[in-house]
């Protein structure tokens, strides 16, 4: 029955954490598997499967429908059986992760978390009432970032500070875990050299329970759940880094800590979400960073061909 | 014949004082078993609170630490767990306590109490789950006082009172 990776991903990863009735529909669709990329669960509301560009819904027969008034509608109950599922029913050992809005599960999956949000000292405390759960697929796709490796390197075989910049969901995570593992493994452009990946949100190790799920070659450190400033800071002062990889940098002490990395001789592979260069020189956090050339590619991902469709790559002059 | 009588009489008293000793010592087991509850609850609260170990898990470890019969609990409520089967903490919880209920000693009102876990445990953050344990060992602290009281001034009556059934019973027969 499970003939791909993909199918047996969310047979073994993601089937068993949904609450019975949910779990059964989901099974009736197995045909879409391959192509599934996020499970929405939203209380009262029809059940939606993402596949691609397309948003199906499942009946409560157990078939496929696009209009979504025909869907099978989530119950609290539905929500409460794979919360508590998801979280081992342990919601005490998931505090950070649910105060962030999401935990992630064995294979690397993140679960986006919805509900009444607690605040403290305006502070978000806890996320409680639950009424959403998307449910995203980690894939790993093995070679996904081999078109841009020749422009990572040096001619002497260094590797160079990278951004990734792209709408969401256009397969920046992906091709970031790619990079990652190439450049910790070696390749044909360079050799493979120490790399510190600063996870903040467990997507690219998809880490559980402290485990890397997927896989980012042999010489890849892990800072899961790290803040990444505080990620990059540690690396280079205790982890001897080659390369520091992190994901969606955005916050001034980001860009900080770049450049404490570049200043350091460490380089930097990082993304972060933008649909043009304008856009990102209109950023007032990364405009410097653009201004003063300190990526030296800027490489533009789009869905137009599929995720991860390189549509530039813009080269710095130094 | 006489030694038939005799040994009829025999079976009657020993029987009705075997019982009588049994529930002398009923009482005796469920204050045994209450402290024992207090220390694993007290044991699965560390697991919960300091160690943040998810709880199947702590389950496990807390049955690990118990003898019988409350291992049962424990150690049921966690077989349960680990078999993913949508089945929440409630639900396993219960099927815990049937267990326990055969297999112990404790009385209805115990069992009530340790009930009212079924419903937070696992559930919250870590702060509500220590307040939780704490109440609940609070309660558990009384059970055990009032059924120390009650085996200390109903142990005799049953001991004693079993053969003493059983002999009215012959006396009767006779």
């Amino acid at each position: 029955m499970l003939g791909s990776s993909s199918e047996s991903i969310i047979y073994q990863d993601i089937v068993p954490y949904l609450s019975p009735t949910v779990r059964s529909l989901i099974m009736e669709t197995n045909h879409v598997w391959s192509e599934l990329e996020e499970i929405r669960l939203r209380r009262g509301k029809p059940i939606l499967l993402r596949t691609g560009d397309r948003e199906i819904t499942i009946t409560p027969r157990g078939q496929l429908e696009d209009n979504l008034a025909r869907g099978y509608v989530v119950t609290p109950e539905d929500i409460h059986r794979t919360i508590a599922s998801i979280s081992d029913n342990s919601l005490y050992a998931f505090e950070e992760e649910i105060r962030r809005g999401y935990i992630t599960i064995s294979g690397g999956h993140r679960v986006g978390l919805a509900g009444q949000v607690v605040m403290r000292q305006g502070e978000v405390k806890t996320v409680k009432a639950f009424s959403s759960i998307a449910i995203r697929v980690a894939r790993q796709i093995k070679g996904c970032a081999g078109h841009l490796l020749p422009h990572l390197y040096t001619r002497s075989g260094v590797p160079m500070n990278t951004l990734l910049v792209s709408p969401p969901r256009c397969g920046k995570t992906t091709i970031l875990r790619d990079i990652a593992r190439s450049l910790s493994e070696g390749n044909k452009w360079g050799k493979g050299c120490n790399i510190t990946v600063v996870d903040e949100r467990s997507e690219l190790g998809g880490c559980y329970q402290g485990q890397v799920q997927l896989d980012l070659g042999p010489r890849a450190d892990v800072l899961d759940a790290c803040p990444k400033a505080y990620g990059m800071m540690m690396a280079l002062r205790s982890l001897s880094p080659v390369v520091i990889i992190t994901d969606e940098i955005g916050r001034v002490q980001d860009v900080e800590a770049i450049y404490e990395c570049v200043n350091a001789g460490v380089s930097v592979v990082s993304s972060i979400h933008a649909g043009s260069l304008e856009e990102v020189q209109h950023r007032p956090v990364i405009k410097n960073l653009m201004a003063e050339d300190v990526f030296y590619n800027i490489i533009f991902l789009s869905r137009r061909k599929g995720p991860g469709t390189v549509e530039e790559i813009v080269r710095c002059e130094r | 014949m006489i030694w038939l009588k005799t040994m009829g009489v025999a079976m009657v008293i020993a029987g009705s004082g075997a019982f009588g000793m049994m529930g002398a010592r009923g009482l005796d087991q469920r204050v045994e078993q209450l402290k024992q509850l207090r220390l694993a609850i007290a044991f699965l609260e560390k697991e919960i609170t300091y160690m943040q170990t998810p709880l199947s898990m702590a389950l496990t470890r807390t049955a690990d630490f118990t003898a019988e019969p409350v291992k049962q609990l424990f150690l049921e409520s966690s077989h349960i767990l680990k078999d993913r089967q949508g089945v929440t903490i409630r639900e396993a919880w219960q099927k815990g306590l049937k267990m326990l209920a055969q297999a112990g000693d404790l009385q209805k009102e115990d069992l009530n109490l340790l009930q009212t876990l079924a419903a937070q445990l696992g559930m919250s953050g870590t702060e509500e789950q220590k307040k939780m344990f704490q109440m609940v060992d609070a309660q558990l602290q009384i059970q055990e006082q009032k059924a120390r009281e009650t085996s200390s001034s109903n142990r005799k009556l049953w001991a004693y009172g079993g053969f003493i059934v059983g002999a009215a019973v012959v006396l009767l027969l006779l």
